[in-house]
């Protein structure tokens, strides 16, 4: 897996990608952000088909911001087929979502999410978990080796 | 084996009599004329029976009973006084004495055998295969009884059998056959007399007969059938073709139902009769005797009564007027006890007593009789009320079964309507739990989306345009954020009320001190500027959820730290106490407190004691708490008074083994 120093956000509602984008912005994360506006888009992102044919599959984003209310494919559909492929299993994902249901915690750490992220109404909460976000997964972390 | 009988009587003609009937019976027989040899007998075997007379030449029949009674081997052994010694307080001595049964003397022989008998059954009740297979062969002629007798062994039936329809009838009741074979042509009654009684008598009724007759004509067919028989076999058939019938019918007739609890209508009956005339005592005595009933005379009513307290009889002739107790007052006391108003009660009356005896019937009595009347109509009707008993005895059972079916299918009903409406309950239940679990979870997600954008962009506004907003609308931007934070948090108590109210309870032993503890130090992560006391008891031990423990603890340190804060020394106390009942634990505060005219209100959701501007907060936070120690089975209450602080006591109470909450 080659670094590719971007971050995949898979998003359908426009306020919250406005609002995730100016979020990092804001907490000086300096980084491509590639949006998925549903769970059937990222995947052909991830897998490099339909309109993603030409990416170059072998560069992975460094970590996969993934909201779980998703049309067509849902956060977990999606989470499901990126741990079910051997070209991802070990991708970082993060649940970025509204709820902090139980159910909903514990079904993403199931299917292998590597944290989750309850996004807070409060917009000054939002920068802040954006800026750990950052720096956590795009600093700290060390993100599996490329070289397979 | 043979049942052992010891009979004991000085009177050479009495052993001879019953040594003969009862061998006649199949009974082995031991005689004695004395107690010394009785004795020795004793002492030397054990008997199945005893039969003992009263009036012994070397001592009293009643003391040798005592010793009978008192001696380890022989104290179970039944006992039959036989006594010429008729009289009532001799039969109340016998009685209290231990013996099984007491027969007057003049008996009738096939009396005390069916009497034996009776004792024996009781003691030692025949088991169900055995009598599934027994044929009872009722014939006149020796050799057909025994050419019958060793087919049918051969055959694997064991077989009884009687020279009489009188004795044929009596062997019936006593070994409760499984099919009775009768000759048409008997010396005494005839074939077809022996099967109507038998039909007629609710124990037997339905024990299958087999009429066999030497007539070649239809209307010999025709009168078996007419008096109940089950089949109809030509007695010059061989007797191979009546086994086969026997087969056929107890085919046929599956297995018998016998009305076990009803006494039959054939056995030996008991008839006490009460007449201040020691003449006709003897005659009415006499006449009945020769019926083969057992008579009990009695002189008074008191006498009478006094025999009853000791011995059940089956019938009873009462004299209407008597000196002493007079017969209606004794018809009266019989009638109104429950334990001998069932028994047959028949009125004696001369006949110009006919007005005293209306009054006799109104006490109470069965049926009267005439004194004139000869004997055949006193029997007659003696027959009659003890049918009548029978029958009122049988429909009691059939009623009772009937009743208990009825009370059966009922239960078996209300079990089923039960089950069906806690399953509709459940169902119902169910069903709203995942509506509830729907709704929750689309407010969670869905609700507070737009509480994002709205707080998001207004915050975006402020921070990126302010130089473009003049102060009011910087103001009132930063109310849209506030409301919609506000919103925010009233979202998340909601859904944590109604998650409180659903998660499963783990009940286990939680430690309440460490849990206030981490809820402190989050609180002052939070507000480290701040300035408070804590003080909580060390190892507060609750049978609690931990889970809903941190939520109590979140709440009412939420409060308590929220409601001191314009406290100038503020301190908050975790503890417990004990009260009555048990343990109580409390969280106390020195803050605002709040008026107790207003508790009642305290833990209802959205009720709120303070203004927003003065304390924030959704209202919601002690309505959560109320459920988690409901949850619990607990109690929670407060105590305050406005500037004075507030304190809050819950109970935990120990989850009861094996309940569901």
């Amino acid at each position: 897996m080659i670094r590719n120093r971007v971050i995949l956000l898979v998003e359908d509602n426009p306020n919250d990608v406005e609002l995730t984008l100016r979020a990092f912005e804001k907490s000086n994360v300096n980084r491509e952000i590639v949006v998925a506006l549903d769970g059937e888009q990222a995947i052909q992102y991830l897998f490099s088909t339909g309109p993603h044919a030409g990416r170059d599959p072998r560069r992975m984003p460094e970590v996969v911001l993934l909201d779980m209310k998703l049309p067509k494919i849902d956060g977990l559909g999606v989470l499901r087929r990126i741990r079910a492929d051997e070209r991802t299993r070990r991708l970082p994902v993060v649940i970025l979502t509204s709820s902090k249901e139980e159910k909903d915690v514990m079904s993403s750490y199931d299917l292998g999410a590597n944290s989750f992220v309850r996004k807070p109404v409060d917009f000054a909460d939002f920068v802040d978990a954006a800026k750990h976000l950052g720096i956590y997964w795009l600093t700290v972390n060390e993100p599996p080796s490329s070289g397979q | 084996m043979k049942p052992r009988i010891l009979i004991v009587d000085d009177s050479l003609t009495v052993r001879m009599d019953l040594g003969e009937a009862f061998d006649a019976a199949g009974f082995t027989n031991t005689l004695c004329s004395t107690l010394s040899a009785a004795r020795r007998v004793l002492s030397a075997g054990s008997f199945d029976l005893i039969i003992l007379d009263v009036l012994l030449p070397d001592g009293d029949g009643i003391e040798f009973l005592r010793e009978i009674r008192t001696t380890p081997s022989t104290a179970g052994a039944p006992v039959m006084l036989l006594s010429s010694e008729g009289e009532v307080r001799d039969r109340v001595r016998g009685l209290n004495t231990g013996a099984d049964d007491y027969v007057g003397k003049p008996y009738d022989k096939s009396y005390v055998v069916a009497r034996a008998r009776e004792l024996l059954r009781k003691k030692d009740p025949p088991s169900e295969s055995l009598k599934s297979k027994t044929v009872l062969v009722i014939d006149d002629s020796p050799t057909f009884r025994e050419e019958l007798k060793s087919v049918l062994e051969s055959s694997g039936y064991s077989v009884v059998t009687a020279g009489t329809g009188e004795d044929g009838l009596r062997a019936a009741v006593d070994s409760r056959p499984a099919v009775i074979v009768v000759d048409g042509v008997l010396p005494g009654i005839d074939g077809s007399t022996v099967i109507r009684r038998i039909r007629a008598d609710a124990v037997l009724r339905s024990t299958p007969c087999i009429l066999l007759t030497a007539s070649e004509e239809r209307s010999g067919e025709l009168r078996a059938l007419e008096a109940g028989a089950d089949a109809y076999v030509r007695k010059e058939e061989d007797t191979q073709i009546i086994l086969a019938r026997v087969t056929a019918v107890l085919r046929s007739a599956g297995a018998p139902s016998t009305v076990a609890s009803t006494a039959s209508l054939l056995g030996p009956k008991r008839i006490l009769t009460v007449d201040d005339s020691l003449t006709y005592l003897h005659e009415v005595a006499a006449q009945l005797r020769e019926e083969g009933y057992d008579v009990v005379p009695a002189h008074s009513g008191e006498e009478a009564l006094e025999l009853l307290s000791v011995q059940t009889v089956d019938c009873i002739l009462l004299d209407l007027v008597m000196p002493g107790l007079s017969g209606q007052e004794t018809c009266r006391r019989i009638k109104g006890s429950v334990a001998w108003r069932d028994i047959p009660l028949i009125m004696h009356t001369a006949l110009e007593e006919q007005g005293a005896m209306i009054e006799g019937i109104n006490a109470g009595a069965d049926d009267y009789i005439a004194k004139s009347s000869d004997s055949e109509v006193l029997c007659a009707r003696v027959r009659a009320q003890l049918r009548r008993k029978q029958f009122e005895d049988e429909n009691r059972n059939i009623r009772e079964q009937l009743l208990q079916k009825e009370l059966e299918v009922s239960v078996a009903h209300s079990a089923r309507e039960l089950a069906e409406a806690r399953a509709a309950f459940v169902e119902e239940l169910e069903r709203k739990n995942s509506e509830l679990e729907a709704f929750s979870y689309s407010v969670s997600h869905d609700l507070r989306a737009p509480l994002r954008s709205i707080d998001g962009f207004s915050q975006l506004l402020l921070q990126d345009n302010a130089d473009k907003l003049d102060p009011k609308s910087q103001d009132y931007l930063r109310r849209v954020c506030e409301s919609a934070q506000r919103m925010g948090a009233l979202i998340d108590d909601l859904l944590s009320l109604a998650r409180v109210g659903r998660a499963d309870l783990r009940r286990e032993s939680v430690d309440l001190s460490s849990i206030a503890r981490a809820v402190f130090g989050e609180l002052q992560k939070k507000e480290p500027d701040r300035q408070m006391t804590l003080c909580v008891a060390d190892n507060l031990m609750g049978d609690a959820d931990k889970g809903l423990m941190r939520v109590v603890f979140d709440n009412l340190l939420g409060n308590a730290w929220k409601f001191t804060a314009k406290i100038h020394q503020p301190r908050i106390e975790v503890g417990a106490e004990r009260q009555e009942g048990g343990t109580v634990f409390f969280v106390r505060d020195n803050g605002a407190g709040f008026d107790m005219s207003y508790a009642e209100s305290l833990f209802r959701p959205f009720q709120r004691l303070h203004n927003e501007s003065e304390f924030a907060g959704t209202g919601i936070g002690l309505a959560t708490v109320h459920r988690v120690i409901d949850r619990h089975c607990g109690r929670i209450w407060a105590s305050s008074a406005v500037d004075q602080g507030a304190t809050f006591y819950f109970t935990i109470p120990p989850a009861r083994p094996g309940g569901h909450e």
